[in-house]
Parts: structure tokens; sequence; C-alpha cells
């Protein structure tokens, strides 16, 4: 049971840091971005091929060959991608659609779509093979009462440490107000003479990083799929539902709860021998909380449609 | 106060801790014409929010013809014979302006899926019945010539007749009426506010927030001021306008 | 007759993608067609289902695959059938119709236990929720090995329905080298699509279909007025929902044996392009909407395989998707009406 708390506490720190991304972008876009698992899965893809020897089924880069940078410089240069596929995605495609006044509904199917065509593209290059980053192997050791190697241990602290910045950040930066100005008040925000177009630009720059940074976690913790980034998009979704759809502070707990739960229900009796299904606990607790508790633990009252 | 049609007891409901309705009494007559008025933000339309349903109260109740409605939902407070209006029109834009009041009119178990499915001649019948009281509504509100148009292709005087078409069509015991005048021309507000003046002799009873201080003085029976979410003053028209608090409270604002 | 533009554009594309199977198959070309025109047949039903879902009602669905699955397996698991590793055989079972019937009922049933806790919220948590739903319907599926067979799946069940194949069908099928089977099944695909197609014109000039064209209008003004407009999405949610599990039942006979890779999210995904493509809220839209949408899909195929030399198999299946997200996407942007639908009727600009 500890043993998987330590599990859930992992996964946890990599659920709520995208969905602290997440429900920044939604927040001050009202979009539900589909395609953020895909993002996620970019921070672990691109990790990958700048650090680590790659299969050689590639397409067109049969005769690619690995650049084999150092991790942390891999690992860098992929947050930063992330921040600036996001950029890109809000220059070229969301904010026109803003302009154009498309509707949430359409949006959101738009999401959808590129969420399946980035993903396949990421099949197209990075195979249904899973892979994993180039690091060493390590022994468990126990960190108070949980046993887990050092790098998880890292990637804990590390995860823990951003969320804590995230926290001074909307807390007390001019921008972080800004953001939670456009959030809480919508339309009033533009009145104030804040400009919701940078704003806007600057949360899907870091939302993108935010999300290319657990994807990095989820790699180290775990592997490289092209659809983990699908596969954890859910377990985001139930996060945020439970902390509280609109609050970054219930994203963060929201996130770290379903991880333990998800990895904690393992050891449930009547889970045995169906442990994929773990997913599926964190889901249904999801459907749970949405019948009887919509705004989550932290959220306000959402008003019925 | 049990004459009392419409009730309101220690009624709170604030938004972001804006207080938008602080009311300790407040009551409604049977067959009264009242008029609710206020500067903006008074809480005017949050108080037909939170009497219809449509948004749920911090505290307090509201009661309808003595029984607790407080937190029923809105479909069910409509079912109860309290038919409310909005603001900015709500017509069904895509629909005609027939189908928008047959609609209406339907009774709930001749929307149901499988009568619809299996077309009794008493539906039919219904149907056809229904169909002449919807006519007779247009006739009354002068819309017939625009009966198979779409609600959208309205001018906005002729939104606010059909949604007071559909609110009748319901045969209603009380309407609650926001802003029925808002953005409508003279000519147009005229014979609106004689048709509603004409309803109110018919015996239903009317809450009607406006903010045409004019038209008010000239049908309400009953002047209620909210400002600022409270209660500063209610009585016969005259007495309202020259009221001190009144005055003061519009002052800045200016009426309109 | 006149024929509003769009029609004509959509029946001239429909013919000259038929017309694009016999130009690019030489060997075959009619049992080729068959076969696509059956899978369209059960992917257009599936898609007239999603859109009594988003088209009539504006509900986000996206585990319309998990309604086709309950459909499927719920009947399936009613008539003789063999199931799981040691392939199991259940002899006796309930005469089809029967089976189908329940099968479709369960799938209603599934919608109504999906929509309570969602439908009264906002439309993104739907969305949401039914995603959640049909990974939990897979997940479970193939957990509950002893029910449903788990990945071992359910074979052996064709016979419930082949044993009404009739006579005629018979001797037309053996002239041109056909499945015999499988017309079968493409036949009654597209019958159901014709029978529900005429329910839901009945229904969609009803008092029940004018309550829901007012429901997507405005569900305030609907409240107001004594309306129950939660129940309503409800009840065309189960209505979308049991279409779908007649249609998840036709594509499990097409198949002849049920998989767990069936049911999942990228069935979905297909159902939702044919949709939009067809044009959102038409009725008819999506059966030409399926027949074009699996032309493309079948000789992209063909190209994929020429360019990408190198590739897996389940990376040329990527390519399928990679089509079918950009096709989502761009008929959203820029076609949101798609084939079929009329520009008026567009419900996509609501915020």
């Amino acid at each position: 049971m500890i043993d998987q708390l330590g599990n859930g506490l992992l996964l946890g720190i990599i659920i709520s840091v995208a969905s602290v991304a997440l429900s920044l972008l939604y927040g001050v876009t009202r979009i539900v971005n589909f395609a953020h698992g895909e993002i996620i899965a970019l921070g672990a893809i691109v990790t990958l091929f700048l650090s680590g020897p790659i299969d050689s089924r590639v397409l067109f880069l049969d005769r690619f060959s690995p650049l084999g940078m150092s991790f942390v410089t891999s690992a860098i240069i992929a947050v930063l991608l992330c921040g600036a596929f996001g950029a890109l995605l809000e220059l070229f495609l969301f904010r026109p659609l803003r302009k154009a006044e498309v509707g949430n509904i359409a949006v959101l199917v738009v999401t959808i779509g590129l969420s399946i065509f980035i993903r396949h593209i990421y099949l197209l290059f990075a195979t249904g093979r899973v892979q994993n980053l180039p690091l060493d192997l390590e022994r468990r050791q126990t960190y108070l009462f949980f046993e887990m190697t050092p790098r998880n241990f890292k990637v804990l602290i590390a995860g823990l440490i951003v969320m804590i910045i995230i926290g001074l950040f909307l807390t007390f930066t001019r921008m972080g107000k800004a953001m939670r100005a456009v959030r809480d008040s919508g339309e009033l925000a533009s009145v104030s003479g804040i400009n919701s177009d940078n704003i806007i630009l600057f949360t899907w720059i870091s939302s993108s990083m935010l999300a290319g940074l657990a994807g990095i976690f989820q790699a180290i913790i775990n592997d490289v799929r092209y659809n983990m980034g699908f596969l954890i998009l859910l377990l985001i979704f139930a996060g945020t539902v439970l902390g509280g759809i609109g609050t970054s502070f219930g994203a963060m707990v929201g996130g770290l709860l379903i991880g333990i739960f998800v990895q904690v229900s393992v050891a449930l009796p009547f889970m045995e021998g169906h442990t994929e299904a773990k997913n599926a606990v964190a889901l249904a607790i999801m459907i749970m909380i949405l019948l009887f508790r919509p705004q989550g633990i932290f959220g306000q009252k959402e008003r019925i449609s | 106060m049990s004459n009392s049609l419409i009730r309101v007891h220690n009624l709170r409901k604030s938004f972001g801790g804006v207080k938008a309705v602080n009311i300790d009494d407040l009551a409604f007559k049977s067959n009264e014409l009242t008029s609710i008025i206020g500067p903006n933000g008074a809480g005017k339309t949050t108080l037909f929010d939170l009497i219809s349903g449509f948004q749920d109260e911090d505290e307090g109740q509201v009661f309808y013809k003595d029984k607790n409605i407080t937190n029923i939902q809105p479909y069910k407070v409509a079912r109860l014979g309290m038919v409310r209006t909005f603001q900015l029109t709500k017509v069904f834009d895509r629909m005609t302006v027939l189908e928008n009041l047959m609609f209406a009119g339907s009774e709930v178990s001749n929307d149901s899926l499988l009568q619809s499915i299996i077309r009794t001649p008493k539906q039919k019948e219904y149907e056809s019945l229904l169909m002449e009281k919807a006519i007779k509504i247009m006739k009354d509100l002068n819309i017939e010539q625009m009966s198979n148009s779409y609600a959208r292709e309205l001018s906005g005087g002729q939104k606010k007749l059909l949604e007071l078409g559909r609110s009748l069509i319901k045969n209603p015991e009380v309407l609650l009426l926001d802003e029925p005048l808002a953005g409508v021309n003279p000519k147009l507000a005229e014979d609106l506010l004689q048709k509603i003046q004409n309803l109110a002799s018919q015996g239903i009873t009317i809450l009607m927030v406006e903010h045409n201080i004019e038209a008010v003085m000239k049908i309400s029976e009953r002047v209620v001021v909210l400002a600022e979410g409270a209660l500063i003053a209610e009585g016969p028209p005259q007495e309202v306008r020259e009221n001190q608090k009144v005055i003061e409270a519009y002052l800045g604002t200016g009426d309109e | 007759m006149k024929l509003p533009l769009r029609w004509a554009v959509t029946l001239l594309l429909t013919i000259f993608s038929i017309y694009l199977v016999f130009v690019f198959n030489e060997e075959g070309p009619l049992r080729i067609l068959i076969n696509l025109l059956t899978f369209a047949g059960i992917y257009g039903l599936a898609a007239i289902g999603l859109n009594v879902h988003f088209g009539l009602t504006g509900l986000l669905n996206f585990g319309h695959a998990s309604f086709m699955g309950v459909g499927a397996y719920v009947t399936l698991l009613l008539i003789p059938h063999a199931a799981g590793r040691e392939g199991e055989i259940t002899e006796s079972g309930l005469p089809f119709l029967l089976a189908l019937l329940i099968g479709v009922i369960a799938a209603a049933l599934f919608g109504l236990l999906l929509g309570l806790p969602a439908i009264r919220l906002r439309g993104d948590y739907l969305a949401i929720v039914t995603i959640a739903a049909a990974e939990i319907f897979r997940l479970l599926v193939r957990d509950l090995e002893s029910i449903t067979g788990g990945v071992y799946g359910i074979i052996n069940f064709s016979e419930a329905l082949q044993k009404y194949r009739p006579a005629f069908l018979e001797s037309f099928v053996s002239n041109y080298e056909l499945n015999p089977s499988q017309v079968w099944v493409g036949l009654l695909s597209w019958t159901s699509i014709l029978l529900v197609l005429l329910l839901l014109r009945r229904l969609t000039n009803s008092p029940w279909g004018r309550a829901l064209r007012a429901v997507r209008e405005d569900e305030d003004a609907v409240r107001a007025l004594g309306k129950n407009a939660v129940w309503l999405k409800l009840q065309s949610f189960m209505l979308g929902a049991g279409i779908a599990g007649l249609a998840g039942v036709f594509l499990a006979f097409n198949y002849g044996s049920l998989q767990t890779t069936t049911f999942v999210p990228l069935l979905t995904f297909y159902v939702w392009a044919i949709m939009i493509l067809g044009g959102v809220g038409s009725l008819t839209g999506p059966i030409f909407g399926s027949i074009i949408f699996w032309v493309i899909i079948s000789e992209t195929d063909k190209l994929a395989s020429l360019i990408f030399e190198n590739a897996n198999g389940q990376q040329l299946a990527g390519v399928r998707f990679v089509l079918v997200g950009l096709l989502i996407m761009l008929l959203m942007i820029f076609r949101p009406s798609g084939l079929l639908g009329k520009k008026e009727e567009l419900l996509l600009n609501v915020k």
C-alpha cells in the first residue's frame, strides 16, 4: 500500500502539473484543449529524439543519426520547443478562430481533430513502440516512507517546486494577477485596459511549457509512447474536475489525489488481476463527482448550462 | 401576510462579494400590477431570477401561495403558474413565430416522445386547437402577418411581443416581465403598455421591472424601489415618486 | 424538381467517389464496392445517431463507440455464440430480433446512465464524461473475460442472423463472387437507415421535435415556459444511443467476430468525421458523408502504402487518422455545414 502511495505521488505530480497547465489555459481562454495531451507527449518525444538513439524505422528518418545530447539539455530544449509550439497554435489557429468569433463548441471539436492529427503524426515518426529515455537504471532508495529511485524522487521534488512557483507567480506577479483577472471576469478585463491577446499568448506558451515538462516527467518515470498524451488526458480531466474547474489550486490538489487514487486502487482486493483497469477507477470517481458535486472540492458552484 | 401571492423573506444573494439582493421582507398581492424600479445594478433582475428559480439564493426563502418554492427548479416554478420574460429577448430564432407560440402553449404530455411517434387523433385535435389559440394571440398582439417567419427576422419590438405572447398562451397566473419596453419604439411601447394594463385587469398578477418611469407611473398600482440590492421604498406611484430616499438613489444616475 | 446546389454537389461527389472505386481497383471492383458500401451503411447509421445528439440537440458526445459496443455485446451475448479463450459455447439463445431489441434498449439505457450526471451541466462536461465512459467500457469489456470473452472476443454468432438470409440474395451473389453474409448485413444496415430516417423525419416535425429544437435554441426560455429541458435532452440522448447500438450490432455481424479492439475511440472519431462531412443537422447527410468518407479512407490507404514504403501496418493506419484529424479540423473551421448542412441551421456559432 505504501509502495503504491509513492507511485501515486509520482503519477499525481505529473497529473498536477499537467492539470494546472490545462486549467490555466481553460481559465483564460475558455477552451477545453483536447490537444493538451499531445503537447505533453511532444515534450517527451522531443527529449527522446534529441537525447537518444531512435528506432530506425522512423518515417523519412532512416538515416537520422541521433544527436545524443545530454539529457538535461534535451529536456530544456524540449520544454522551450513546446512553448513555441503553443505559441504557434495560438497565433495561427486559435487566435484567428477567436477573431472570427467561432463558437466554443466548434473550437472544442477542432481541438479534438487536432489531437487526432498530431497524435498520429507522432505515430508515423516515433512508431507505436514503447521507448525509453536513455537514462541509467537506478536502485530504489527510501525517502521518508516511500521507496523510489533517486531520479524519480528528484522529479517529485521538481514537480512540487514548479507548483509552488506557479502559485507564487499567480498570486504576486502582475502577469499572474492579470491572468486571474481575465479568468475571473472574462470580458470585463479587456475593458479595464488589460491586453487579453497578450495574456492569452502568454498563457498558451506557459501552459504548453508546463505540459511539455509534465511529459518529460512522465517519460522519466515511465516511458515514451506516441499516445501517452491521450492516455493521461482523461486522468488530467479527472484531476481537474475533482479539484474544481477554474481554480489552479484545485487542479493541483485534484491531480495529486487522482494520481494517488489510481495507484492505490491497484492494492484494493477487487482489483486483483485487473490492474490495467486502475484508470477506470479514476474515471469513475470523476463521473461520481459530476453527479454529486460538479464544482469539485474547491470550485465555485457552476450554473447549470 | 396570507393574502400575498408571492413573498420573499431574508433574501440574500451575492456575487463575488457584492450584495446583489439583500431584502428582509417583500410581498406581492394577487391581482396587482407592481413595478420594480431602481438604478442599474440595483438587483431587480436578480430578484426575478431568485423568485423564478433561475438563481439559487445564498439565504432566505421564496413563497408562492404560501408554498415554499425556494429551491425549486425554474421549469417547475413556471408550471405553478409563474411565467417570466427576459431582459434580452429569448425568442427561438430558427423557429417560426407560430412554432414559438405552439411550443409554449403545448402541454408537457403533448410533447412526449411516444406520442409524437404514434400520432393519435387526440393529439392531432389538440394541435389544431393549439394552433387556433396561437393565431388568436398573434392577432391580438398584431404579429399575425409574421406567423410563418423565423423569429430572428422580427424587429426588436416584435420580438418583445412574441415573448409576451409565448407567456400568455400558457394562461399564467403571474407574469414577471423583465423590461418589457426596453428598446421598443414609443408607439409600440404605448400599445404594449396598454396590453399589459389589460392583462392586469383580466386578473393576471404582474410584476414588471422597468426603467421607463413614465410608463411605470402610468399603469402601476404599486411601485417597489430597489437600490444596491436593498428595498428602499414601496407604495403607490405618487408616494414613491416623492420619496426622498428614492430621489437620492437616482441622483447621479439620472432617470430615463 | 429544382435541386439546391448543395444537393447537386453532394450527389455528384458521391457518384464520383463510387466511380473512383472502379478506377482504382482493377480486380474485383464490385466486391470492394459492396464491402465499402456495407461499412458505409453501418457507419452512416451510427452517424445518424450521433447527429441526433449533436445536430438536433447540440450535445457533445465523444463516446459514441461505447453505445455501439453496448448494443453489440448485449445482443451477441443473448444469441448462440462462443466466447473467451476456451471458446466456451453458449448453444441456446433468444431469437435474433428479440436479442437485437434488448441490445438497442440496453444502449439507450447506457445513454441514460451517462446523460444523468452530465447533461444538466455545461456542454464540455458531457464531452469529458462520454470519453471517460467509453474508456471505462473498453476496460471493463477487456477485463470481464468470463462474460465478454475478454481479449479473445466472441465468435460463432453469425448464424443467428444469417439463417434469415433470403434466397434471392444467394443467386444474385453467386453471379458476382460476392460474400453473401456481408451483402445481407449491408442490406439490413441500409434498410435500417431508411427506417430510422423515416422515424426521425416524423419526429422532427412533431411536438417532441419542436420541443427539442426549442431546447437547442434557448434552454432558459424553455425552462421559463415550464418545460424540462434536461429531460428532453436526455430523451434525445437515449434515442441517438439506441441508434448507435443498432449500428454496433451490424458492425459485429459484418466482422463475424467481436474484438475488444472494435469499439474504441478511433471508431468514435470516424463517426464524427462522417457526421461533420455529411453536414451537421442534416438527416440524410450522414449517408453521403459515409460513402465519400470510406472511399477517401480506403483509397488513401493504398496511396499511403505506396509513399511510405518502410512503414509498418500500424503506422499506415496512422496515416488514416492523420487524415481523419485533418478532415475534422478543416471542416469545422472552413465548412462546418459539411455537404448538406444548412448554414442558417448551424448551432456552432453559439458560444
